[in-house]
């Protein structure tokens, strides 16, 4: 074996080099940049002052107007990840346990528009929630509203919430299918033949052991809706923004980059946060099944 | 056994509900079409023009030309990085090969908008100047970590004694990839590439904070002109772009027979 020459070692380093090098430089120092920016300068009247503070945080809590907008990102989200849940869970019953044609047309059409642009599906909704859009014609060839002063959920807190949870669906529905495939038919078998009703099947069997897939769906929902900037943008009007849209305010239109960048650094903490609860909670909550009841 | 079958009244849940999955899709298409200037439904008469319009569109033809060449470039560039990063990952032991993973897959953790306003931040520090290359970094990094994912699992499917023996029968580094490697990989590669295209192509969280005038993406210049326009042919270049999209799905689901549902995890 004289061909062998370099250890598994040292050809990993360099086959991952150019990624590794890449990304230091592409992800994580910019990253590191802003996080450090956040903390270390501050825009007085215009101009951007360096030197340690903490002065973008307290601004970001204590202005009414900012700690507002945190909030209705937060709820918004939240929202989102809770309708998702109770929207995906009869479309997760479907992939996982419809015959094959109902499963692989749920499968595609829930796929769908992940590969339509955002600008394009937001657009979409648009066109159905104003005045003059599908709803709204809808309704009033029902007799339900008049023409005269049509329904519009369009820039409204639903119409972003509607958008969010239709896009974002695939990342509750497939790891909730795929937990609900994992559970064995004889489990519930077990339950119906000790007497157990349907509903208490699946009370007591069935939605405790998906409850691995919502706790990958739900964080994933919440996070993708919280950065979420163009959905919001189109659908939610600029009568309540969201994070994604003060801090693009922040940094392209006022040029307060320390603030931009302490308001990114927040959302990535909240996002971190609510990741790291769900697993918490999880793993509690799996140890205290695999010990007995609590 | 009537296992594989779902109550009437869940099937009726589920289908209504895949309808209005399917509205905000085809609403565009419908609305692409429709005779009059501006756009209500229900859509009225039929015409083409809008498709016209908007194809012959100078700004819209620079913009999809800018979108496809970044997403080429982007999709190039992580498959060359990504590529020998995963055969590591997936092949060899080596010490940090946890932190290699954690980094790769960052990108996929921390929101889009905080990479991009990132970038625009550390691109102005270094006075690095050219929006095309800094769009181009900007879309590797976000593509990367597909590229990985995708070829990792190609890799894991792969049997590695194939490649031991191979290589006892006196075959080369290189020669081990190209014949015994590449042929059982190629499809999750292809898959990787076209991941990588649809991300870039799509893209507007990164491509907001470092475009220019002359670096328009496509996304970008469809969010300008909804707000500009209000006839059809925004509905058209919806309609465009939907069908696109479809093409896409066909072309991964028949031509490759990878399932769609790998995009969403």
């Amino acid at each position: 074996m004289t061909r062998r020459t370099l250890s598994p070692a040292l050809l990993g380093w360099l086959l991952a080099a150019p990624a590794v090098l890449f990304l230091l430089g592409g992800f994580v120092l910019p990253a590191a940049q802003t996080l450090f920016l956040g903390f270390n300068a501050k825009t007085e009247a215009g101009v951007m002052q360096y030197g340690l503070t903490l002065d973008n945080y307290r601004r970001a809590f204590a202005n009414d107007l900012y700690w507002r907008v945190l909030l209705r990102t937060v709820r918004l989200a939240a929202s989102a990840a809770f309708v998702a849940m109770i929207v995906g869970y009869p479309l997760a019953w479907a992939v996982a346990r419809g015959q094959a044609w109902l499963s692989r047309t749920v499968t595609l059409v829930l796929v769908a528009p992940l590969l339509v642009n955002v600008v394009v599906r937001s657009y979409g909704w648009s066109a159905i929630l104003s005045r003059s859009g599908l709803i709204a014609w809808a309704a009033i060839g029902l007799g339900v509203a008049s023409a005269d002063e049509p329904p519009a959920l369009l820039y409204t807190e639903w119409a972003v919430l509607i958008a969010s949870v239709h896009v974002f669906l695939p990342f509750m529905v497939l790891p909730l299918a795929g937990a609900l495939s994992r559970i064995p038919p004889a489990v519930e078998q077990a339950a119906m033949v000790a007497g157990a009703s349907p509903f208490r099947v699946f009370l007591r069997v069935t939605l405790p052991l998906s409850l691995p897939g919502l706790a990958v769906g739900l964080p994933l929902v919440f996070s993708l809706t919280a950065a979420a900037y163009v959905t919001p943008q189109i659908l939610g009007g600029n009568f309540s923004p969201l994070l994604g849209t003060l801090i693009e305010q922040q940094v392209l239109t006022l040029h307060d980059w320390p603030f931009g960048a302490a308001l990114s650094t927040l959302l990535v903490v909240m996002v971190l946060l609510v990741n790291l609860l769900f697993i918490g909670v999880l793993a509690r909550r799996l140890r205290g099944w695999t010990t007995g009841p609590a | 056994m009537t296992d594989a079958r779902i109550p009437l009244p869940l099937l009726a849940v589920v289908l209504a509900l895949l309808v209005v999955i399917v509205a905000p899709l085809a609403v565009p298409v419908a609305m692409s079409i429709s005779d009059t200037p501006y756009i209500a439904f229900p859509p009225e008469g039929f015409t083409l023009e809008w498709y016209v319009n908007v194809l012959t569109d100078p700004e819209a033809q620079a913009a999809l030309v800018v979108s496809l060449k970044l997403a080429l470039a982007s999709t190039l560039a992580a498959l060359a990085l990504g590529i020998p990063c995963a055969m590591a990952l997936v092949r060899l032991r080596f010490p940090g090969r946890g932190a290699v993973l954690a980094l790769v897959l960052g990108p996929l953790v921390v929101p889009l908008i905080v990479t991009g306003v990132g970038l625009l931040q550390f691109f102005s520090l270094l006075g690095l100047r050219g929006a095309f290359l800094q769009l181009w970094i900007g879309h590797t990094v976000v593509c990367l970590p597909y590229v990985v994912r995708s070829v990792s699992g190609a890799l894991t499917t792969a049997d590695p004694t194939q490649e031991d023996a191979a290589r006892v029968l006196g075959a080369g580094p290189v020669q081990v990839f190209l014949r015994v490697i590449w042929p059982q990989i190629r499809h999750g590669v292809a898959a990787a590439a076209i991941f990588a295209f649809i991300i870039s192509f799509d893209d507007f969280a990164i491509s907001m904070w470092l475009s220019d005038a002359r670096n328009f993406p496509l996304p970008l210049y469809l969010y300008a002109a909804i707000q500009r326009f209000f006839d059809p042919s925004i509905a058209a270049l919806s309609a465009l772009m939907v069908f696109f999209a479809l093409g896409l799905v066909l072309l991964l689901e028949k031509g490759l027979g990878i399932g769609v549902r790998r995009i969403a995890g």
